[in-house]
């Protein structure tokens, strides 16, 4: 089981330089928020499906498609029960409060995918480097870095626990409530105290390999700005205007809906 | 000439231990050296190589009192991350000191970290991997090797930081055997190229035959520090403090020779000098032993049938395995690294599900039973006991499986009162599991699958991360249950272990059973063996040589005539 999301593949998207894709993920986030309504949100979540598309990385939503299911089905039924509106709809909810659930859940799954996107197309490396290029101190990027690394390596190490755990009779899919809840515990106490440990050897591992030994480091992955760079970079700028441009001329906004 | 290491009166002492770790520990080692550690477990071995960088004292706490100077610095006055650029240390637990998203990019961390130029990391990344032997992996991310290949990745890792020092604490406990030769290969053309110091910590005895000097401790202290060959001569003493003997030189002991033999080669030779003979007789009694016991096997009780199993998106595990366990056996499972060995046995109890082909349990098939089911009957234990300790009391570890079955206390009282005293824990039942030595965990771990009262116990690498006495009372415990008519199978490495423990072998290779047989027959395969990275002990090699398949040095005492 590979826990990482990131996918080793030759895409143009995969070759642009990590401070492109870091802007491009912060663009894809303010055209996600600029419409409320679903045809618009819809629009786009388009662009980015197609950005994901070219960067050949969409197969990652099988891993992920879950999550988007559950956040865009719990969000529409919640923004429309909590939103008001002007035109009967079904029952107590009124179209303009769907609309508007609905619009905000493709919104969620826009921001989402925007970013499995770029995990899955930067590694890990590339994210602090394009960071440090773009002025955040180094340490700080390594930080953020293995912030993410551990999610993976805690995900690994507790599948290993599961399997020792059920080995032994523990039946997690039965019980109520409380029983199920507490029937995590052998599985928690384990993962905690191996993550813990194993954070400690991944210190004493730093230290022996001269973390922070020269104020400044070498790299050995290279990233430059390239003319792909560019053309992405301008296709988005204008993306990006366009969008604001609709959104000042109050495209894409729901007459009569009032938020909770 | 400057010395590589020069340590004075060093004692330390871990905050909140009463424990010395270590103590008066006087070490003076040259350029160019290669010397290996030794001793049993607590004896100070990884707190000595952590002093060497300077993690002790500036990593942990405690106190420190002495002098430990390296290559002419003081650890004390300097940081780990300085002392870094010439002390490499390789840790014992390869898993978390390997953190980046591919092969090549954690090779280069170090170099990067000293500022090294692109040009020169490029050069360093190629010539270390294709020094431990991962070309054409560069790509990969290490989360998806093989232990043994991140093992042989963690050292890569830190020999691209070219160290004139570099010390490694265990450095090859998942590795087949060969490959653990292959380790000490690479470090010895190092020293010898690269004029590096070399620090080996090691309980393999084996490996050891390779070094020059031979330091062994024991509760902190220095007990002997020699050439190789003197020390590794000193077979009673190491025996005495739990370190494994090399088997040669201790049958030569044991048959009352004064000058002892060290290697397979000097055994043969020495013993056809002597004018020794195998009796023919005696090996023939030992063979009609392994029929008898194997007549006396019940019933099958796991059927394997054209086993295929495939992880998703890669290349089959398994293909084609068939294979029957007969009740009663005590099987080995062995194989090189991502042979397949874990992936099979993880069918018996329904862990994983065939992808093609069929597990019969009790003649019902693994996928109608499922592992809450299975569990009864099939017990597992893992590799890591800390991957399944939560309780804080041995009792409640132990009876965690009967009480989730719903069994009223009395009898749960009574499954725990057994299973400790199975494992020689009685007493120790109010103890926090986590506060035992590795190897009581590991009995703590076996102890809670027992309590399911099991058929069959799978042990996976029931030895590892244990030092020799604590191995021999490991499998001692789980010859005994054998003996009280569990089927054991189980997964290892250590080949003496499979030698002198199991009935019955299957050798895996690339997903398939290379060779199965009784241990005696397939030691006698060595050729066969080798070619799947795997090496009998020495004292098997010794006996083929002569022409008679011995497992241990008992074995080849009992066969032994001096007479004339």
């Amino acid at each position: 089981m590979d826990p990482y999301l990131y996918l080793d593949r030759d895409s143009i998207v995969h070759r642009l330089d990590p401070r492109t894709k870091i802007t491009l993920m912060l663009a894809s986030f303010v055209l996600g928020l600029l419409f409320m309504h679903p045809a618009w949100s819809l629009l786009a979540l388009g662009v980015v499906l197609i950005h994901g598309a070219i960067s050949r990385s969409l197969s990652n939503l099988k891993r992920i498609w879950f999550i988007l299911f559950m956040l865009s089905t719990m969000g529409t039924v919640l923004w429309a029960l909590f939103s008001k509106g002007a035109t009967p709809f079904i029952g107590p909810i009124k179209l303009e409060a769907f609309l508007f659930g609905l619009g905000s859940a493709i919104r969620i799954d826009t921001f989402i995918i925007a970013g499995m996107i770029f995990l899955s197309t930067t590694r890990n490396e590339e994210m602090v480097l394009g960071m440090v290029r773009m002025g955040v101190p180094y340490r700080l990027c390594f930080a953020f870095s293995t912030a993410l690394r551990l999610v993976p390596t805690i995900t690994s190490t507790a599948y290993t626990i599961s399997q020792a755990q059920r080995s032994r009779g523990l039946d997690l899919d039965s019980g109520n409530a409380i029983q199920r809840f507490r029937k995590n515990i052998p599985l928690v106490v384990p993962t905690f105290l191996s993550t813990i440990r194993s954070t400690n050897v991944f210190a004493m591992a730093l230290d022996a390999k001269g973390f922070g030994a020269r104020p400044k480091r070498t790299s050995y992955l290279r990233i430059g700005l390239h003319a792909a760079d560019f053309v992405f970079l301008v296709i988005m700028v204008i993306l990006l205007a366009a969008g604001i441009a609709l959104w000042a001329m109050h495209f894409g906004r729901i007459p009569g809906l009032v938020k909770f | 000439m400057e010395l590589a290491i020069d340590i004075h009166d060093l004692s330390y002492r871990y905050r909140g231990q009463k424990r010395q770790a270590l103590q008066g520990i006087n070490l003076q080692v040259q350029r160019g050296d290669f010397i290996v550690v030794m001793g049993p477990s607590e004896a100070g071995k990884s707190t000595l190589s952590e002093c060497l960088n300077g993690l002790v004292p500036h990593f942990f706490r405690g106190k420190f009192r002495g002098q430990v100077i390296v290559l002419g610095r003081n650890t004390r006055e300097h940081s780990v991350a300085e002392m870094a650029e010439h002390v490499g240390l390789v840790f014992q637990d390869f898993e978390s000191q390997l953190f980046s998203t591919n092969v090549s990019l954690e090779v280069a961390f170090g170099p990067e970290n000293f500022a090294v130029p692109w040009e020169e990391i490029d050069v360093r990344v190629k010539r270390t991997l294709a020094l431990v032997g991962l070309t054409g992996m560069e790509n990969r991310t290490p989360a998806s090797l093989s232990g043994g290949q991140k093992q042989k990745l963690a050292i890569a890792s830190v020999l691209a930081m070219e160290p004139s020092i570099l010390c490694m604490d265990e450095p090859t406990t998942d590795l087949d055997p060969i490959s653990k030769l292959g380790i000490f290969a690479i470090a010895d053309e190092l020293r010898r190229n690269q004029e590096m110091t070399l620090i080996i910590v090691e309980h393999e005895t084996e490996e050891a035959l390779k070094a020059q000097r031979i330091v062994l401790m024991k509760e902190g202290t220095i007990l002997r520090d020699g050439p190789a060959t003197e020390v590794l001569r000193e077979v009673d003493l190491m025996e005495e403090i739990g370190v494994q003997p090399l088997q040669v030189p201790l049958f030569f002991k044991r048959c009352g020779a004064r000058d002892l033999p060290l290697t397979v080669e000097d055994g043969v030779e020495a013993f056809q000098r002597r004018g020794w003979r195998i009796d023919e007789a005696a090996v023939e009694a030992l063979r009609r032993q392994d029929a008898q016991r194997a007549q006396t096997y019940g019933d099958v009780l796991i059927k394997v049938q054209d086993l295929t199993h495939q992880y998703p998106g890669r290349v089959d595990a398994l293909r084609g395995v068939d294979l029957e366990i007969r009740r009663g056996e005590f099987l080995a499972v062995v194989g090189q690294n991502g042979s397949g060995k874990t992936t099979l046995v993880k069918h018996f109890n329904g862990l994983l599900e065939p992808t093609g082909g069929a597990v019969l349990v009790d003649g019902q098939d693994t996928r109608e039973q499922g592992v809450y089911k299975l569990g009864q009957r099939v017990a597992y234990v893992f590799q890591n006991p800390d991957h399944q300790i939560f309780s804080q009391t041995v009792y409640d570890e132990v009876a965690f499986s009967p009480r989730i079955r719903n069994l009223p206390e009395a009898e749960v009282k009574e499954r725990v009162k057994e299973a400790l005293e199975a494992v020689g824990l009685v007493g120790m039942e109010q103890e926090d599991p986590f506060s035992l030595t590795k190897g009581g965990r590991e009995r703590v771990a076996v102890a809670s699958v027992l309590s399911a009262r099991p058929d069959i116990i799978i042990l996976d690498e029931p030895t590892t991360g244990l030092d020799y006495a604590e191995q021999r009372s490991m499998m001692e415990l789980v010859s005994r249950l054998n003996q009280q008519g569990h089927t054991i199978i189980f997964v290892t490495h250590s080949m003496w272990v499979v030698a002198e423990y199991a009935h019955r072998v299957v050798v895996m290779k690339d997903g398939h059973v290379l060779l199965q047989g009784l241990t005696r027959e397939v030691f006698a395969e060595e050729e066969k063996l080798r070619q799947t990275f795997l090496q009998p002990p020495q004292i098997v090699s010794l006996s083929n040589q002569l022409g008679h398949t011995l497992l241990s040095v008992p074995e080849m005492v009992q066969c032994t005539r001096m007479e004339g």
